[in-house]
């Protein structure tokens, strides 16, 4: 399967562009929201968390920012990427190709859209004058890949069943947002009572923001536990997620 | 398996799902069971065949018999039930063309991804382009979006890049209908080329002509089994009276229905006339005698024009006039829709309205529909008689072999005096089709053998 799809990365590669290039197509700020939109979202974040819902965190705003900007591409990643079959369904129905394409396309320029936000994050972390460990930066690409590992797993799931199942697409915007307050995204996890930690600890996304944070925050390396556990959650959504498209993409045509 | 056997298709089946009201919310899914059941339509039973590298095989048969479904699971759109499909080598479907296109596009960008989706590299696509540019022949326009193309030229790019793919199995889906006639020939040389190449080709198409000319053998396929496999001229016979047969059918179905509506609207027409002269009769006595004048005038002017118009629409003085023409086959039923070579009679209802002193003839021709007279006769010619006292009548014209070739033919039928004057002439008064699982051309079929011998 590995191979095939390697042999349609052409398609990959033009899905995504295409993908990227429509986004903002015919707005009138155009590509520039992709970085105004998670700027807007810090505004009101810190707005919320640092003058009505006072967190008490120094620098605020970059905890929040280094942990919202991978928690945007995760979230648009399982919500926009449950669609993302059905959007493609006239190619689906007329033409074979190997249907991971389509999931792992939309992941992808998600993640492109995660990486550009980031020159606006890398922006943030010099204005505030945190200093970064070498390694802990050389740990920043893993972490990533990590979570698109993750998200891709889980789209493949959520991009299958909604072909079956369509309320599965309402359904996600309201699972997105608890996920983001099960995850410790606007808060630290210290806060949250230790009887109910271990929610936060079988939720994959935990140890991932975790290491975000400790590498852009606080400029450590992560724990070597957290980013044990990040990666082999990562490596498992995946293989989930390719078994789950496997079995449920025998149909597609049929149920388009 | 045979090391040359690159497609193998094993004893496969496929059943569609077809929900009787399908809800694909949670909500119809939980407050209305019911409306999620669904029949289990099976559209292949039992397929098997394997095909050679380099064979060129047709799938033939009458709509929704599963061939169009075998090519999808050929091409791995579907998956089949049951049963194995085994393919090697990169396999190219073209089915559905220009799916993938975008309309924003230009047409050099869309063969990018087009080509994309057939799994290309982009390296593998650049080295390509020029010559998928130059067979759609769209030069001018390659640099255009594709919303601007006219469907020729969209089908036309789309085809260029399918037929531009390296494949080792080629599936085609009734496309050669791309383009202009050039292009269609074209299209279908390259076809032959990338065959002689060692492509393996399977074909779906109504066009017989077409697989009879590529392909090694033809099966037909027929309620989702394969029916009759072989020579493609062998198993497209079998076919074709299959088809005749089947369209003869419903032909007949239809001549009596349109015949049982006139018979209706006869009847209606009648009570109307019947109640019209009622109600004349009526206002005759109601109204004043100068009044009542006038409306017998309007109600004589109701009635009329109904039989002037049928006149006037047709030429000739009325005296007799043609009331309804039917064909009938061999078992006596009104059918338009006859093999060459069938037993045929054709019925005509006539009216002597007046009597006159001279003889009437019966005439009949048969017209191709594009307007050559094949065949015309009459009754004068023939020195039948007929009876030319008052009152209705019929006479029926019978052939025992009607060996026109395929295509569509209409009849006309006059009444004529001896001095030729015409009485009444009905063009195109019934249209018929003929069929046939010959290939010869031309207006008849002429009973024919061949023989041979050699100068010693």
């Amino acid at each position: 399967m590995i191979k095939e799809i390697y042999a349609y990365r052409e398609m990959i590669f033009s899905m995504v562009q295409k993908d990227l290039r429509g986004r903002y197509k015919g707005s009138f700020l155009g590509f520039l929201w992709t970085f105004i939109n998670p700027l807007l979202q810090l505004l009101v974040y810190n707005l919320v968390f640092s003058i009505i819902l006072r967190s008490g965190v120094d620098k605020y705003y970059l905890f929040l920012f280094v942990a919202l900007i991978p928690w945007i591409f995760f979230s648009s990643a399982i919500t926009g990427g449950s669609v993302s079959v059905i959007a493609q369904k006239d190619l689906v129905k007329k033409i074979y190709f190997p249907n991971e394409v389509i999931p792992i396309s939309y992941v992808t320029s998600c993640f492109v859209n995660m990486l550009l936000g980031f020159v606006v994050v890398i922006g943030v972390v010099i204005y505030s004058g945190v200093h970064i460990s070498p390694l802990a930066l050389l740990c920043l690409p893993v972490v990533m890949i990590v979570e698109y590992f993750l998200a891709l797993g889980i789209a493949m799931i959520t991009s299958a069943v909604t072909v079956y199942f369509r309320d599965l697409e309402h359904i996600l915007t309201i699972i997105a947002m608890a996920w983001m307050y099960i995850t410790p995204v606007v808060y630290d996890i210290e806060i949250c009572p230790t009887e109910y930690r271990w929610i936060m600890h079988i939720n994959p996304m935990t140890s991932v923001i975790i290491a975000f944070r400790d590498i852009l925050y606080y400029g450590r390396v992560p724990e070597m536990m957290t980013l044990l556990e990040a990666v082999v959650l990562g490596v498992v959504f995946l293989l989930i997620g390719c078994l789950v498209f496997r079995k449920l993409k025998r149909r597609f045509a049929e149920e388009l | 398996m045979d090391k040359d056997v690159v497609i193998s298709v094993e004893n496969i089946s496929k059943k569609f799902r077809v929900y009787i009201d399908k809800g694909s919310q949670l909500k119809e899914r939980m407050l209305f069971k019911e409306r999620n059941r669904y029949e289990d339509r099976p559209v292949l039973k039992d397929i098997s065949f394997s095909v050679r590298k380099g064979e060129a095989i047709g799938l033939v048969g009458h709509n929704g018999c599963g061939k169009s479904t075998t090519l999808k699971l050929l091409t791995r759109i579907m998956y089949p039930d049951s049963g194995k499909i085994t393919m090697k080598g990169r396999v190219v479907a073209l089915i559905e063309l220009g799916a993938g296109f975008h309309p924003d596009m230009s047409g050099r960008e869309n063969i990018y991804f087009n080509a994309a989706i057939f799994g290309l590299s982009r390296k593998e696509i650049d080295d390509k382009v020029e010559d998928i540019i130059a067979f759609s022949e769209l030069e001018e326009f390659i640099d255009n979006p594709v919303r601007t193309y006219s469907s020729g030229m969209y089908t036309r790019l789309a085809f260029s890049v399918a037929i531009s793919i390296d494949a080792d199995i080629l599936l085609i889906d009734e496309i050669l209908a791309v383009g202009d006639a050039g292009f269609q020939a074209k299209c279908f040389n390259r076809l032959k080329q990338i065959k002689a190449q060692g492509t393996t080709i399977v074909i779906v198409s109504h066009s017989l002509g077409q697989i009879e000319e590529i392909c090694d053998r033809s099966y037909w396929i027929h309620e989702g089994l394969i029916k009759s496999e072989g020579k493609p001229v062998d198993v497209h016979e079998q076919y074709l009276d299959y088809i005749a047969d089947y369209r003869q059918e419903v032909a007949a179905k239809e001549v009596q229905r349109q015949e049982s509506k006139r018979i209706a609207a006869e009847k209606k027409a009648e009570e109307a006339e019947a109640e019209a002269a009622l109600n004349s009769e009526e206002n005759d006595q109601k109204e004043s005698t100068a009044s009542s004048e006038q409306a017998q005038d309007n109600s004589g002017e109701e009635i009329e024009p109904t039989a002037e118009e049928l006149v006037s629409a047709r030429k000739g003085d009325g005296t007799v006039i043609v009331k309804k023409v039917l064909m009938y086959n061999s078992n006596n039923v009104a059918q338009t829709i006859f093999k060459t070579d069938d037993k045929i009679r054709v019925d005509i209802d006539i009216e002597v309205k007046s009597d006159k002193e001279q003889a009437i003839g019966v005439a009949i021709g048969f017209l191709r529909l594009d307007g050559v007279l094949c065949y015309s006769t009459n009754t004068l010619i023939d020195g039948y008689t007929v009876d030319r006292s008052k009152g209705k009548k019929m006479i029926s014209f019978e052939v025992d072999k009607l060996s026109f070739l395929p295509g569509g033919y209409s009849t006309d039928v006059a009444i004529v005096n001896e001095d030729g004057s015409i009485c009444d002439y009905l063009s195109n008064a019934l249209s018929f089709e003929m069929i046939c699982k010959h290939h010869d051309s031309g207006v008849f079929r002429l009973n024919h053998s061949w023989r041979s011998s050699s100068e010693e």
